[in-house]
């Protein structure tokens, strides 16, 4: 901004600035740009999510051949029989989903407890501050630091290999994503809603679970998601935690395919795609908060 | 804030029931302490007493496969640390993988943001597939980069074959390995950072632009002076989630390379791993955890100030 000299819109022979200049070919060659960079990025996207796709449903030869096959003709259904029936792939989805649940139902319990605390009540001092602040920290730290004790507290308390471990890991993982996604959510609702149930006679507690859950039920939805997601994904701590096939989750199962001699390449493929599907559907399902979740509620998108 | 009010509300109104009259209204003026506790208590135990215990156990020998007690060693953890060339190839490793894959996030992801910002804005469906390599399985995600990198059969050298260009080794070249990872992080994150930037460009105000359009302001100018000034509060979370993400890639570099080829890809997860659960010397893993901490709350404190300082010079 260094013409100190602006132009008046009053006076019609003024200039108006470069940018008001209405340019036809520069305008139409930009769109045809942006519309071929957008293809171009969701090809770059999705052709990797075809390709994992497309080779789940490849016999051993097609899957070796050269040139490679980027269409197929006679899809096989043989790498998912032998994943999930030959294999013990269906136990390892269970024991994911039952984690799965299990985190994201305690993790949104309490989550959302806290939530609403930070979001209504006040505390002496400057404490709603820092604990919001510690309750972030956590997150942030790397889970390398806390696996190794963990690890360790969980041997001593006889908890390895077993599904609770990692559903109280987990919880501890997710609740800090639940309580500032909560939190912000029952911000955004006003605060005269609870005041008038209390005014008929309902309590604090009571004008919670009856007026302000009920509302902020788009919000609980999409955060139970992405605990879902997030537990459904996790790796590191189920490596080290378990190693039996009763607690081992689908993404230790799909590693454990892979080994230095030999790769089922089609078997770890089609484990893989399924493990995929359900984060495929509910990533549009919770399409609308999606930036609001990754972010950790900072952005509202 | 009106929190006194209403809870003197609540002392107005008469006990529903008799029994737990009492019980009822302690509930009731505990309630701000009693939601919270045991989300706090939950986190207090998940990573305050790990991190004590770290630090305990960082002063001393501990190996629990041989049956012999824990030694005190003082500060000889920490000392390995400052001769210890693995553990400094990973730190440099890290380093160098954060550096470059959030460096090249960010400006993709920004470039990408401004210029098809009007095109894009309600199109939640483009948003939607964009976003999904990041909420995929990071498992799943290695495995179909394994696919397409594999140098026999892999989809990559198959392209660039077909193009007449040299094909390579990928995830197994010494040179390119490192490169192979950055890559697919580029691939997996790129879309948060240009989601995170729409959602920033959306909240721009209007006045200010038009008034620099009235200036006769060029694009480069509005940048400069418009757009990243009122940008900087997301950039800053933005690069924040990243760069703590970043510096503890552990998944994706496990099932791709396993740190290899000669450890030109191993990271700081992936070292305390093998110290802790392979060679089970827990006391030295524990003198890493601690300095991975240290750092990463040094770093993330450095950023979030100096992203302030800028913010405050402009």
């Amino acid at each position: 901004m260094t013409d100190t000299t602006p132009a008046t819109p009053l006076d019609p022979l003024a200039p108006l600035g470069k940018i008001k200049e209405f340019n036809p070919t520069r305008q139409r060659i930009k769109k045809w740009l942006v519309f071929a960079v957008i293809g171009f990025a969701l090809f770059y996207t999705l052709f990797p999510v075809y390709w994992l796709f497309l080779n789940s449903f490849k016999t051993r030869l097609d899957m070796f051949a050269t040139p490679a096959i980027w269409l197929l003709d006679a899809p096989t259904l043989y790498n998912y029989v032998q994943t999930f029936v030959e294999r013990p792939f269906l136990r390892f989805m269970f024991n994911s989903l039952v984690v799965a649940v299990g985190t994201t139902i305690l993790a949104l319990v309490f989550g959302t407890m806290a939530g609403f605390a930070l979001a209504r009540f006040d505390y002496p001092g400057r404490a709603k501050y820092h604990v919001s602040f510690w309750i972030l920290s956590t997150r942030m730290m790397p889970p390398i630091v806390t696996i190794i004790p963990l690890f360790l507290f969980f041997a001593f308390v006889n908890l390895l290999n077993t599904k609770t471990a990692l559903v109280i890991a987990y919880t501890g993982f997710n609740l800090p994503f639940v309580i500032w996604m909560m939190k912000g959510y029952f911000q955004e609702l006003p605060r005269e809603l609870e005041e008038s149930a209390m005014v008929d006679g309902d309590t604090r507690l009571g004008a919670f679970i009856r007026v302000l859950i009920p509302l902020a039920r788009p919000g609980l939805a999409a955060t139970a998601i992405f605990t879902l997601i997030l537990s459904w994904n996790e790796f590191l701590f189920a490596l080290i935690i378990t190693e039996t096939q009763t607690s081992n989750t689908l993404p230790i199962g799909i590693a454990g395919r892979i080994t230095q001699y030999k790769t089922e390449w089609g078997e770890i493929s089609a484990a893989g795609f399924a493990s995929c599907i359900p984060i495929i559907i509910f990533a549009f399902i919770v399409q609308k908060h999606l930036v609001r979740g990754l972010s950790f509620g900072a952005v509202k998108g | 804030m009106d929190d006194s009010a209403s809870t003197a509300t609540v002392g107005d109104t008469p006990a529903p029931s008799f029994i737990g009259e009492r019980l009822e209204r302690w509930v009731e003026t505990h309630l701000r302490y009693i939601m919270l506790a045991p989300a706090v208590l939950i986190l207090a135990a998940l990573t305050l007493f790990p991190t004590f215990y770290m630090f305990t156990l960082s002063f001393q020998k501990f190996n629990p496969a041989v049956d012999v007690p824990n030694e005190w060693v003082g500060l000889g953890n920490f000392a390995r640390l400052l001769t210890d060339e693995k553990f400094h190839n990973a730190l440099g490793n890290t380093l160098f993988f954060t550096g470059a894959a959030v460096g090249i996030e960010f400006v993709l992801g920004l470039s990408f943001a401004l210029l098809v910002d009007k095109y894009i804005r309600r199109l939640n469906f483009i948003k939607t597939i964009l976003m999904l390599p990041m909420m995929l399985p990071p498992v799943a995600v290695a495995i179909t980069w394994k696919l397409i990198y594999q140098p026999q059969f892999g989809v990559l050298n198959d392209f660039l074959f077909r193009l007449g260009l040299p094909t390579g080794v990928w995830t197994s070249g010494a040179d390119s390995a490192m490169w192979a990872i950055i890559f697919v992080d580029i691939w997996e994150w790129t879309p948060f950072i240009f989601l995170m930037m729409l959602a920033g460009i959306a909240s721009l105000p209007e006045e200010p632009y038009e008034a620099a359009d009235l200036d006769g302001a060029s694009a480069w100018q509005k940048f400069r002076d418009l757009t990243w000034p009122f940008l900087r509060p997301v950039v800053t979370i933005a690069l924040l989630l990243r760069l703590m993400d970043a510096l503890r890639l552990f998944d994706q570099v496990f099932i791709l390379t396993r740190g290899g080829p000669a450890s030109v890809t191993e990271t700081l997860s992936l070292y305390i791993f093998r110290v802790a659960l392979r060679f089970q010397d827990i006391g030295y893993a524990a003198a890493m955890s601690l300095f991975v901490l240290f750092s990463t709350i040094v770093l993330s404190t450095w950023f979030i100030r100096r992203m302030q300082m800028d913010d405050s010079k402009a």
